[in-house]
């Protein structure tokens, strides 16, 4: 695999060489700082524009000639990154090789369609087109309970932090929704092409000075852009005293979520020790909030804690019956204080330190997590994914112990079921 | 080891059969770090009824997925899933209707664990305290998918269609049931299906398959095959068993689930034939492209759809899920695709030009081309090494004479409200 950052000027394209893969995967990122009351037109934006282009006046033209071009999938993304809103939208197409000659310029060009010449009159876009996407954005907003793990971290979020973009909800607000108009949101289309940082990235097996020339041909921003502020999130002190939060909902299970801001570490504690402390906790099937709350208590079925380093924040989601709720937060806060204290093995460091491998090693397996894993680099200070084996395999455990007394547990939040 | 190509794909599968009946399928890749083991026992939750020394026996229900749950017991006191991470190994089990599988993927110690995982699923330790132990863990699964509105929409449309198969049941059983099960079950089930000739392996990814049958022979070629144990059918009727139903949830916007029974019998079709056909019907009708969805699209019914096909021994059942604000009005443009069937050569080459590139595409994705291969096992017996080719050579003729053929008002309609009156 040969990787390339090249200066555009307006866009960074990054060339990433392999011949793994019957497919060439490109994914072209919009970055902005993010802003509460944008999150829902971004939304609409990356919806309404699958709905029809200037080229294909309707969402069945435009699957028809996707179908035409071999199958080729195009996802749309909207995902926060600390101070971020980034806006993706990416392509898998077969190699040439196996379709015909052009095939992979034609589809490059029907996502510049797509993304660069949308359906626009009178400087607004459609306004059927803008009914069905904000139909179907209602529907979402409505349905957040149906997914009760997503919507329990969410409460969660918004109770650990009023205020900042951790408690922003990235699905959107129905009252944002109803003030977007067609031409507001081409307005803010022209805003995003104009003014967000952008990456281009393109994985798979092709000669770089060709696609060079394609993508140029094809993707034109006007102005060079810059990163105005910092992706991470400042860090948040931990409360002095535990803050509980509550919300009734009709389930027969209780969703049990809790937030640990992470204070002040290096990016070499954030790059590796942090994320040993994580699976050792509660980042795998071996974690011991799995072997504790699960294996020894029957408390759940589901346990699990994750780290975010842009966010400065771990968090811990379970799923329970209201009953056990004090004997679960007891033994996972007894869990947490054993790791403080060093109540783990060197057999537990190796064992998290060959899953962190095994990790990297299957990044190159799959062209989408390439890609994610360069897009992160561009964000955060990292080695790249070859040092970071030899790196990881020298962190000790005092380390771990160090970065584990710097996560506390600050707010719990129990989405409580009453149905028994 | 018997070597099959897959024609168009550029990989090929190899396969032997051991002498007391177990099989195993192996696709290696040359270009992948990842590898990917699969031990299946075809047996999961479909068997409601069996003998046991001559008498007939009939477990509580659950009590497949709950033997998948107690087969990472180990008397060693060692976790399976702590041996595999060692390796930075994942492992993993799952429960369906009509198998039970163990899997292990990672880069590392390959032959270790393979071995290992053939071991401990050959290893039962049950004891009355680590059954009674599960109890709280599998009543929260339970609980957890009891929770998920299109979860039970799928339950009650399964209900509906079947009067008495074990596909109107969920996997896991009830909290009731799997309350009910001792050690005694677990070990009677286990004896009479976790068998070699009931068995079978498939690895995927980066390997050797040279080594993968020694440790294979090492560990299973002493094992002996043994009969199967008469399992009691259950007659099934032709027809769905309830045509339509309202329930009320915590929901807020409606949802609707069909469902299509048709009894495969005399469709004269082989089976993967059947299956690519009777797709291909649905694509046509309700796929992205189809007219259908950009009707409703515009017309603003339709929020989420998601459907797929079942089989079982005498029937191929279509499911049908959407979220829409206007259900009667949706069913009603649903129904009036069944009513008004046809299907063009245009979309029919079209459908089949797409079906052809995904093939090939899938062959990047260890898991998912895993995924294919075991679904081809357990639907037909074994792999389809053609299906690039079968696909190329559907005729519009046979899709149109299976039309023919099929009673399309076999359906059943269930409609999900919101419990909330002022809610849609």
């Amino acid at each position: 695999m040969k990787y390339i950052k090249k200066d555009l000027g307006s866009y960074n394209l990054h060339l990433i060489n392999t011949n793994k893969y019957k497919t060439v995967t490109m994914k072209i990122v919009f970055h902005s700082p993010i802003k509460k009351e944008d999150i829902t037109k971004r939304n609409v934006l990356s919806d309404i524009l699958l709905q029809s282009c200037k080229k294909y006046q309707s969402k069945r033209e435009m699957i028809i000639e996707s179908e035409n071009l071999y199958a080729l999938d195009i996802y749309n993304n909207i995902q926060r990154y600390g101070n971020y809103s980034m806006f993706s939208f990416t392509l898998q197409v077969l190699n040439d090789r196996y379709t015909e000659d052009d095939n992979l310029e034609k589809s490059i060009e029907f996502l510049s369609e797509i993304l660069c010449n949308p359906d626009i009159s009178n400087n607004a876009f459609k306004k059927d087109k803008l009914s069905i996407v904000k139909n179907n954005t209602e529907v979402v907003l409505s349905s957040l309970k149906e997914d009760p793990v997503g919507y329990s971290q969410m409460r969660l979020y918004e109770a650990f932090d009023k205020e900042g973009p951790i408690s922003y909800r990235m699905a959107g607000y129905k009252e944002d929704l109803s003030k977007i108009t067609k031409e507001n949101l081409y307005t803010y289309y022209k805003n995003m092409i104009e003014n967000d940082y952008v990456d281009i990235f393109i994985a798979g097996d092709f000669d770089n000075v060709k696609i060079v020339s394609i993508i140029k041909k094809y993707f034109k921003f006007r102005k060079i852009k810059k990163r105005k502020i910092n992706y991470e999130l400042d860090i948040r002190k931990c409360r002095k005293r535990r803050l509980f939060a509550k919300e009734k909902c009709e389930a027969s299970q209780s969703k049990l979520a809790i937030a640990c801001p992470i204070s002040k570490m290096s990016t070499y504690e954030k790059n590796y020790p942090l994320v040993l402390a994580n699976i050792i906790f509660g980042g795998s099937a071996d974690s011991k909030l799995f072997k504790n709350v699960r294996e020894k208590n029957s408390l759940c079925y589901t346990i699990n804690s994750s780290v975010s380093k842009l966010d400065n924040l771990m968090t811990i989601k379970a799923g329970i019956d209201k009953d056990n709720f004090n004997k679960t937060v007891e033994v996972i806060t007894k869990t947490l204080d054993d790791m403080k204290k060093g109540k783990f093995t060197d057999k537990d460091i190796n064992i998290a330190k060959e899953l962190y491998k095994s990790y990297i090693m299957s990044i190159e397996e799959d062209p989408m997590r390439i890609i994610n894993e360069y897009l992160s680099m561009e964000i955060v200070d990292m080695d790249s994914y070859n040092e970071r084996i030899e790196i990881m395999d020298k962190v000790k455990k005092r380390d771990i112990i160090k970065v584990f007394k710097k996560i506390n547990m600050d707010t719990i939040f129990l989405l409580e079921g009453d149905i028994k | 080891m018997k070597e099959i190509e897959l024609t168009s794909l550029d990989i090929k599968l190899y396969t032997e059969k051991l002498d007391n009946g177990l099989e195993v399928y192996m696709l290696p890749y040359k270009d992948k770090k990842k590898y990917f083991i699969s031990y299946a026992t075809r047996y999961g939750s479909d068997v409601l009824k069996f003998d046991v020394d001559g008498e007939e026996y009939a477990p509580p229900l659950g009590v497949a997925h709950y033997l998948e749950h107690k087969l990472f017991e180990e008397e060693s006191g060692i976790d399976p899933f702590t041996f595999f991470s060692e390796s930075g190994t994942d492992g993993n089990a799952s429960t369906s209707y009509d198998y039970t599988q163990y899997i292990c993927y990672g880069t590392k110690k390959f032959d270790e664990n393979l071995r290992y995982l053939v071991q401990f699923v050959n290893r039962p330790y049950f004891t009355d305290e680590n059954v009674l132990k599960e109890k709280g863990i599998i009543s929260e699964e339970i609980k957890m998918y009891n929770d998920i509105p299109d979860y039970k929409l799928e339950i009650k449309l399964r209900e509906m269609i079947y009067n008495s198969l074990s596909r109107k049941y969920d996997i896991a059983g009830t909290i009731d049931e799997i309350n009910k099960i001792t050690k005694e079950d677990l070990y009677k089930c286990y004896n009479s299906f976790y068998v070699p000739n009931n068995m079978f392996i498939l690895i995927v990814g980066n390997f050797d398959c040279k080594s993968a049958i020694n440790i294979i022979k090492e560990e299973l070629d002493s094992k002996i095959s043994v009969n199967l144990p008469k399992i009691h059918n259950v007659n099934e009727n032709d027809k769905v068993n309830k045509k339509e139903l309202i329930i009320k949830e915590d929901i807020e916007v409606p949802k609707i689930g069909i469902g299509l029974k048709v009894p495969s019998k005399n469709l004269k079709l082989n089976d993967v034939e059947l299956d690519l056909y009777l797709n291909m019907i649905t694509t046509i009708l309700f796929g992205s492209s189809s007219e259908f969805r950009e009707r409703v699209r515009v017309e603003e019914l339709l929020n989420d759809i998601y459907s797929e096909w079942e089989s079982t021994d005498n029937f191929k059942t279509f499911y049908l899920y959407a979220t829409s604000k206007y259900p009667d009005k949706l069913v009603e443009e649903i129904n009036y695709e069944f009513d008004n069937l046809s299907v063009t050569t245009t979309a029919f080459n079209r459908i089949k030009k797409v079906w052809i590139a995904n093939e090939v595409k899938t062959v990047d994705n260890v898991y998912r081309m895993e995924n294919n291969v075991y679904d081809d096992i357990i639907s037909y017996g074994k792999p389809i090494a053609n299906r690039v080719e079968l696909i190329r050579n559907m005729d519009i003729k046979v899709l149109r004479n299976l039309i023919k053929k099929i009673k399309f008002d076999n359906r059943c309609i269930l409609k999900m409200y919101s419990k909330d009156k002022k809610k849609l």
